[in-house]
């Protein structure tokens, strides 16, 4: 008989969001938006997190810090980290944090090669972690991070914790909004853990249509096959899980337009209360950080039942859909 | 040999009205042919050249803009009147739609009155004079009651429909309600394209998320060589004043939304198999609440891409979420011996699909 699979759960979630806010209007005023301020606040956003002089991987090593501290886990029990970034100037430390944001900055070729995961590894002191960086999973990047943690940790018995994190800021000057969404700065730390019975991981579901590509290009397909693409990918995982859409209390979103998540609720035959939407007014759009940085703060609300299901679901450029159903 | 007497066609350069005057044209039992057109000879040439081409306008009044020597010949010698002409886009006015539909047929209406050979009045309309009312619909229903209309189209056709029920008293009318025509049954051949090809193109392009309705609720198209040979049947074997037929597929040879997108999908595979390589997703159908929270995101967002779009679609998607069956007794009755069966909507589909990415959606010759 072979030996039951071990609960994999996520142990603690802690985030970073630059103090800086900016509204609607500040945005506006500064020529970040494309769309009309109140047509943005009529989809449910109010303000956006801007990071000043820090950059991602600072963000990320302050989220990383924290995590730490909050859940306690001995730093020799990370086994692997997983660093996540949406934006290729997220996977580098050759970027100027102050002014021009994401830009490259090099001054010699071997810029080229300082890895922000080793940073993390080495300046948080988890030596006995592999450094894993990831990308261009665009806004499922902190999911998909998630979802080989736990994989690893399936199949390496020695493996007893991994810790995944994503940070992404954008460039200074950039414009903050994207198909209709406002973009926050942020970094958000995920502690993944073997034998862990609590937020347990039921099932992930992914799905890539790199036809999509083309980010600019492809504006109205994207948007267009957004929606049915959602609803397959969210009926796909719940199936893996052996659940169905009324087995879950909670469905935690990517902040991403209010309106969007009330048309998917309607798709999907899911009721608006269960859907925790408190953050896309708060927070905005935060890239990758969206999904657990949500789960965070659903549970510090104390709105989580024990042996609720909760299903994550978050879309990214590239185009990728991710969706992940926990067991509190 | 030709018989006696004139047939007047108005519409014959629409979907419909061309393929009656060209059946009309073969028939050697069938009177001489007048087409009625704003646009003259130009309009369509490839009518046959016994076909005449009157330039006229049903928006002008009972002259129909013609001169005053040619509506007394013409009156003087039509015996049959098809009439086809219509404002059909949903995205037309009420006024713009009633001016033809309405206030054009009551113009022809009033020349037929003139006619003193008229033996018959072949009037077309719509099935969806059923509105928004959902359940049986039959050939003698007209009232939708509150349910009320889904475009301006079918508002004025109902309006039509009342008007030409009040002078069947005096004329000899008969009324030929239309489902959606998808095309040639056999070619799949699509003369103009409407709202319906409209929708297949947006699938095809990626741009359709989702559509309105129940995916189980029967859809109602029909091929357009059926509606014409039927009509042509109908009104030249088996006239009856006063008497309202629906020349549709109706509940037996109809397919469900589910398997009318099912198959497009699947002649999109089949008949450009690229097409695989777009990593389309199949739309979700949705409850109308949903797909109008969505259209209104996209007017809200001012996309002028989607925007078009949805407007290409919404006044037909509506129709999706008010399931109907349109009652064929009378239809089925009167068609006895002609051997002419509405053929199965899946099967045209198809065809139909086909011939529009080969035109690059373009409208096709029959």
């Amino acid at each position: 008989m072979l030996p039951a699979s071990p609960s994999i759960g996520i142990a603690g979630v802690s985030y970073r969001l630059p103090s800086t806010v900016l509204s609607l209007d500040e945005l506006h005023g500064r020529g970040s938006l494309r769309s009309a301020p109140e047509t943005l606040a009529g989809f449910g956003f109010r303000q956006v997190h801007v990071a000043g002089g820090e950059s991602a991987v600072e963000m990320a090593l302050s989220a990383v810090d924290r995590l730490l501290d909050e859940t306690g886990v001995d730093r020799e029990d990370i086994g692997v980290v997983l660093y996540a970034g949406a934006l290729p100037s997220s996977s580098t430390l050759a970027t100027d944090s102050g002014q021009a944001g994401g830009e490259l900055h090099l001054s010699e070729v071997e810029d080229l090669f300082k890895y922000p995961v080793s940073r993390i590894q080495a300046e948080l002191g988890l030596d006995n972690a592999t450094a894993i960086g990831l990308s261009q999973q665009g806004c499922a990047s902190l999911f998909s991070a998630i979802r080989i943690a736990r994989d690893m940790l399936l199949a390496e018995p020695d493996l007893r914790a991994a810790v995944c994190v994503a940070a992404d800021r954008f460039p200074t000057d950039a414009r903050r909004e994207m198909i209709y969404n406002v973009i926050s700065d942020s970094a958000c730390a995920v502690l993944v853990r073997r034998d862990w019975p609590r937020n347990r991981i039921l099932a992930c579901g992914h799905v890539t249509k790199g036809a999509f590509w083309d980010a600019s290009e492809m504006e109205n397909e994207i948007i267009a096959a957004y929606f049915p693409t959602a609803r397959t990918v969210i009926h796909d995982t719940l199936g893996r899980a052996g659940l169905k859409l009324d087995d879950i209390a909670w469905i935690v979103p990517h902040n991403v337009s209010l309106r969007s998540w009330e048309i998917l609720l309607g798709l999907l035959g899911l009721p608006r209360e269960k859907l925790f939407a408190e953050n896309i007014a708060r927070v905005g759009h935060t890239i990758a950080s969206d999904g657990l940085l949500n789960l965070r703060d659903l549970l510090d609300a104390g709105r989580v039942r024990d042996g609720d299901r909760l299903l994550l679901f978050t879309f990214g450029y590239g185009l990728n859909w991710s969706c992940i159903v926990v067991e509190h | 040999m030709t018989t006696e007497g004139t047939a007047l066609v108005t519409g014959g350069t629409g979907t419909l009205g061309r393929e009656l005057v060209r059946r009309l044209a073969r028939d050697p039992q069938a009177p001489g042919i007048v087409v009625l057109s704003r646009h003259g000879r130009e309009a369509e040439p490839a009518f046959p050249s016994s076909v005449r081409i009157l330039h006229g306008d049903l928006r002008a009044g009972a002259g129909l803009d013609l001169s005053v020597k040619a509506r007394e010949e013409l009156s003087a010698e039509v015996t049959e009147i098809l009439h086809c002409a219509a404002e059909t886009r949903f995205t037309r006015s009420l006024e713009e739609a009633r001016a033809v539909n309405v206030v054009g047929t009551r113009s022809l209406m009033e020349f037929a009155g003139t006619c003193r050979r008229l033996r018959r009045f072949g009037c077309f309309s719509t099935v969806y004079v059923a509105g928004l009312r959902t359940g049986r619909f039959t050939e003698d229903d007209l009232e939708v009651g509150e349910a009320g209309f889904a475009n301006s189209y079918e508002r004025s056709k109902s309006e039509m429909e009342r008007e030409v029920r009040a002078w069947m008293a005096d004329l000899p009318v008969a009324v030929y309600r239309l489902s959606t025509l998808m095309g040639d049954s056999v070619t799949g051949a699509v003369g103009r394209p409407n709202a319906f090809h409209h929708a297949l193109s947006l699938l095809y392009h990626g741009l359709a998320p989702m559509i309105p309705g129940d995916p189980q609720h029967r859809v109602d198209l029909v091929a357009v060589d059926y509606v014409a040979a039927a009509a042509c049947w109908l009104f030249r074997h088996r006239f009856e004043a006063g008497r309202t037929y629906h020349l549709c597929s109706g509940s037996g040879k109809s397919g469900t939304l589910a398997e009318l997108i099912d198959a497009a999908i699947d002649s999109f595979h089949r008949f450009r198999p690229d097409w695989r390589r777009r990593q389309a997703e199949k739309p979700a159908v949705v409850d109308l609440a949903t797909y109008e929270l969505f259209v209104r995101s996209v007017e809200e967002t001012g996309n002028e891409v989607l925007l078009r779009a949805t407007r290409a679609v919404q006044s037909f998607a509506t129709q999706l979420a008010y399931p109907k069956i349109f009652d064929t007794a009378r239809t089925e009755a009167a068609l006895g011996g002609s051997g002419l069966r509405p053929p199965p909507v899946l099967d045209v589909l198809p065809k139909v699909v086909r011939s529009c990415i080969e035109a690059d959606w373009r409208p096709t010759a029959s």
